[in-house]
Formats: structure tokens, C-alpha cells, sequence
């Protein structure tokens, strides 16, 4: 496995006080947050932070791991030394803050030194144990939750063995996804989670779904919208065009004197539902290009005979 | 190391559903108080009388689990972190906004 500078993750020198941990900790914690952050790869770095931060703020797993020297670099091959941390005790989260999910992200050399440091129960504690609820992401194209479909999903989740230890295994389950899904809406299977513990019942399994953003259609809940450039003389005499929609093309009446900016709609051709979402026809003008002398001439024409100011409001 | 275990065919529930205060808890991971703080705060509309019998629905669970990252993970405090789930999806809506449009401008464009 590779080596993981912490003080390097974080920008501080191996001398950095507690404080000085703390406060860069904060500071990139911010940045970094996968619910807040813009910065590409947020959610990577953010595991990277938090995992540095683990190691570096508890003065026992600190010293453990400062006594692994200062001369290998992130990246590089690694291997605990023998009689690693010996005289060392690693104590769970001090906060209690039980939280497994974040236990399984921490990386493989993580792991190697510090073992699973807490939150997951301790063989005979307690004899039926509720299993955990897990949460996962699955991402969808826009026309599986226009239509729905089966989907299978891997989940990596951690398996307790009857010996306390636990191992990470790629469990794979089927899943109906619904016609008609929001993004962002959450499904549940029950009992399909962290399996309980003697007669406890397994928890559920939580499923965000979030759908890609697609390049013609633009979806806000049930609603799509999509741009619909015209000629100017559809536009300004009215025309019958085809326009897509989820369903399929379907032929539209654009009124006369319809202008850019404005908005159509076309009544239950949205993602299904009670109600069903809408699709709007956000119109725009496309100008046919002034290539050609006919062209030119058109528009020379037109600048001649009808008389139209843009900017009058502007007080030109 | 990696093993199949098995596959599972499992019908999903329904999209609209309710959840229990405790199912919600153990889904956002915060306590009961802080559940509680959250619905006075407006962040979330659970339906019931009293906090043990709340329903709260499945799309409101997301802005809970949100919350409660935010608390863990950045130290915020309980109305802090109302707010700013607020603002995130506003932030959310507006970027959307601002891509149709922007898409409408370069459609324009294209007749160039």
C-alpha cells in the first residue's frame, strides 16, 4: 500500500502545534466540503483531510505514526514495520461519534496502522443488535426516470465475521427505480442495510438518486424545459414545428408575435407523476447567417422598410 | 478483496413514503432534540401532533442528512446549519436557472 504524508495533506510542518492543526483543519474542512464545496474532486480531498486530521490531532496516534519517520514520501511503497505500535492503545472516537460509514473510508494505510477505531460494536455487546442503515448514490440518465427501469447496484459495505473482525465485501442487489423519480429523491429498501446481530432486524438501505444532466432536456423536479431556436418569421408569423419530448416529437403550434425569452408549455410531457411534470419551450431567435449577396440583400431590405428600434429604451 | 455475494431482486418502496422520528434519526444519525430544533427552525414540516408520533417525508430526510453533515462535519451549529441548507438550495435552483438560460443564449447564437 502507499504512504500517506498527513502533514503534507494538510500544509503544515511535522512541528505544528495541536492549534495549529486544528485551525488549518477547519479551514480546509471548509473548503473541501462535499455539501458546500465548488472545487473539482471535493469529496476525495475532503476523505483526504479528514483522514490526515484523524491520525494528527489524537497525540497517541500521532506519535505512532510520527515514529515511522520522516523520510518516505505520499505515493510510495509501504509496509508496517514489525511490532508496529506496540505500547500504543487506540481508542475509539473520543466524541463517540459513531459513525461506520466513515470508518470504511478510511485508506488501506490507515487501516494497516490504526485498525477500525471504533464504531462498530464489540462482539458480546449486547445480544440482538439493530444493523445500521446505509446510504447510497446511484446516478441516473434522464430517460431511465422518465421510463423507469431494473437497475443493479455493487455496494461495498462491511461485513461482520463471528470473530469481531470485519471484512469489506461487493454485495450486489437489484432494484426497481420507478418511473417518474425527482432528482435527489431518496428510495428505501428495508432490511437491505447492515444485517442486525442475533435476533436484531437488519437496518435499511437508503438510496439517493440523482439524474445526469442531460444535454437537450433540462429537468427542475417533474419539469423539463428545452430551447427552441426559431426563424424570425416563425417567430413573428407563427409556425407548426416539431419539437422532442420525452415521450417522443410532437408537432406544436408557436402563436404569432411570439418573442425570444419567451416560455411554451406543453401539459404532461414532463416526467410522470401526480401531476405529471411539464415541458417547456424556452424560445430563442436564431438569425439566418448574412452569407450570401440574397442574403445581404434581405436584410439590407428589411433595414430599409421596417422601422424597429431595440434600443429605445436604452434612450438612443 | 472483493467477493460477489449475491444478487438480490427487491421491489422499491414507494418514492412518497413517510418515515418514523426514530427511522429518521437513524438514517441523518442526530438525536431527537435536534430533529426537533430543525422542524421549529422550518427545515422540515413533519406531520403529527407530537414529536414521538412524526411522520417526515422521504424528500425532507435528504435536507436532514444535509444538516446533520454539516453539524458533524464543519461544526456548525443546529440553526446555522437550517440556514444554510436553506441557502444551498437556493444556490442549487439558481445555478439550474442560470444554465437554461444561458443555454437559450448560445442557441441563439448558433444562427451566426
Amino acid at each position: 500500500m502507499e504512504y500517506r504524508d498527513y502533514y503534507q495533506t494538510l500544509g503544515v510542518k511535522r512541528t505544528a502545534t495541536a492549534d495549529e492543526i486544528k485551525k488549518v483543519y477547519r479551514r480546509l474542512a471548509r473548503k473541501y466540503h462535499p455539501d458546500v464545496s465548488k472545487e473539482p474532486n471535493a469529496e476525495a480531498k475532503f476523505k483526504e483531510v479528514q483522514e490526515a486530521y484523524e491520525v494528527l490531532r489524537d497525540p497517541e496516534k500521532r506519535a505512532a505514526y510520527d515514529q515511522l519517520g520522516n523520510e518516505m514520501k505520499s505515493g510510495q511503497e509501504f509496509r508496517p514495520p514489525p511490532d508496529w505500535a506496540s505500547g500504543f492503545e487506540f481508542r475509539g472516537r473520543p466524541s463517540g461519534r459513531a459513525d461506520p460509514e466513515a470508518d470504511e473510508q478510511f485508506s488501506d494505510f490507515f487501516s494497516s496502522l490504526f485498525g477500525r477505531a471504533g464504531g462498530f460494536a464489540h462482539p458480546g455487546e449486547g445480544r440482538a443488535r439493530g444493523g445500521r442503515d446505509h446510504h447510497a448514490r446511484v446516478d441516473i440518465d434522464l430517460e431511465e426516470a422518465f421510463h423507469g427501469g431494473v437497475r443493479t447496484l455493487e455496494l461495498r459495505r462491511p461485513t461482520h465475521q463471528s470473530d469481531g473482525s470485519v471484512e469489506l465485501g461487493t454485495h450486489a442487489v437489484k432494484v426497481t427505480i420507478p418511473a417518474g423519480l425527482t432528482d435527489g429523491q431518496q428510495l428505501r429498501l428495508a432490511g437491505q442495510g447492515e444485517p442486525g446481530q442475533g435476533n436484531g432486524r437488519a437496518g435499511d438501505l437508503y438510496l439517493e438518486v440523482h439524474i445526469r444532466p442531460h444535454d437537450l432536456y433540462h429537468l427542475e423536479g417533474r419539469d423539463v424545459t428545452v430551447t427552441l431556436p426559431l426563424a424570425p418569421w416563425e417567430a413573428a408569423l407563427g409556425a407548426s414545428v416539431t419539437v422532442p419530448t420525452l415521450g417522443g416529437p410532437v408537432q406544436m403550434r408557436i402563436p404569432e408575435k411570439s418573442r425570444a425569452g419567451q416560455k411554451l408549455r406543453l401539459r404532461g410531457r414532463g416526467l410522470p407523476g401526480d401531476p405529471p411534470g411539464d415541458e417547456y419551450l424556452q424560445l430563442s431567435i436564431a438569425l439566418p447567417p448574412a452569407d450570401s449577396p440574397k442574403a445581404r440583400a434581405f436584410y439590407e431590405q428589411m433595414s430599409r422598410e421596417l422601422p424597429f428600434n431595440p434600443r429605445a429604451h436604452l434612450g438612443s | 478483496m472483493t467477493s460477489l455475494q449475491r444478487t438480490i431482486e427487491t421491489q422499491v418502496l414507494a418514492e412518497g413514503e413517510w418515515l418514523s422520528v426514530t427511522q429518521v434519526c437513524r438514517a441523518s444519525q442526530i438525536d431527537v432534540d435536534v430533529v426537533i430544533e430543525l422542524a421549529e427552525l422550518g427545515l422540515v414540516c413533519p406531520r403529527g401532533d407530537a414529536p414521538q408520533d412524526w411522520q417526515v417525508s422521504a424528500r425532507e430526510l435528504a435536507r436532514l442528512r444535509t444538516a446533520a453533515r454539516l453539524i458533524r462535519d464543519l461544526g456548525v451549529n443546529v440553526s446555522g446549519a437550517a440556514l444554510a441548507v436553506e441557502l444551498l438550495e437556493a444556490r442549487h435552483e439558481l445555478e439550474t436557472r442560470l444554465r437554461v438560460l444561458e443555454r437559450c443564449v448560445r442557441a441563439s447564437a448558433r444562427g451566426e
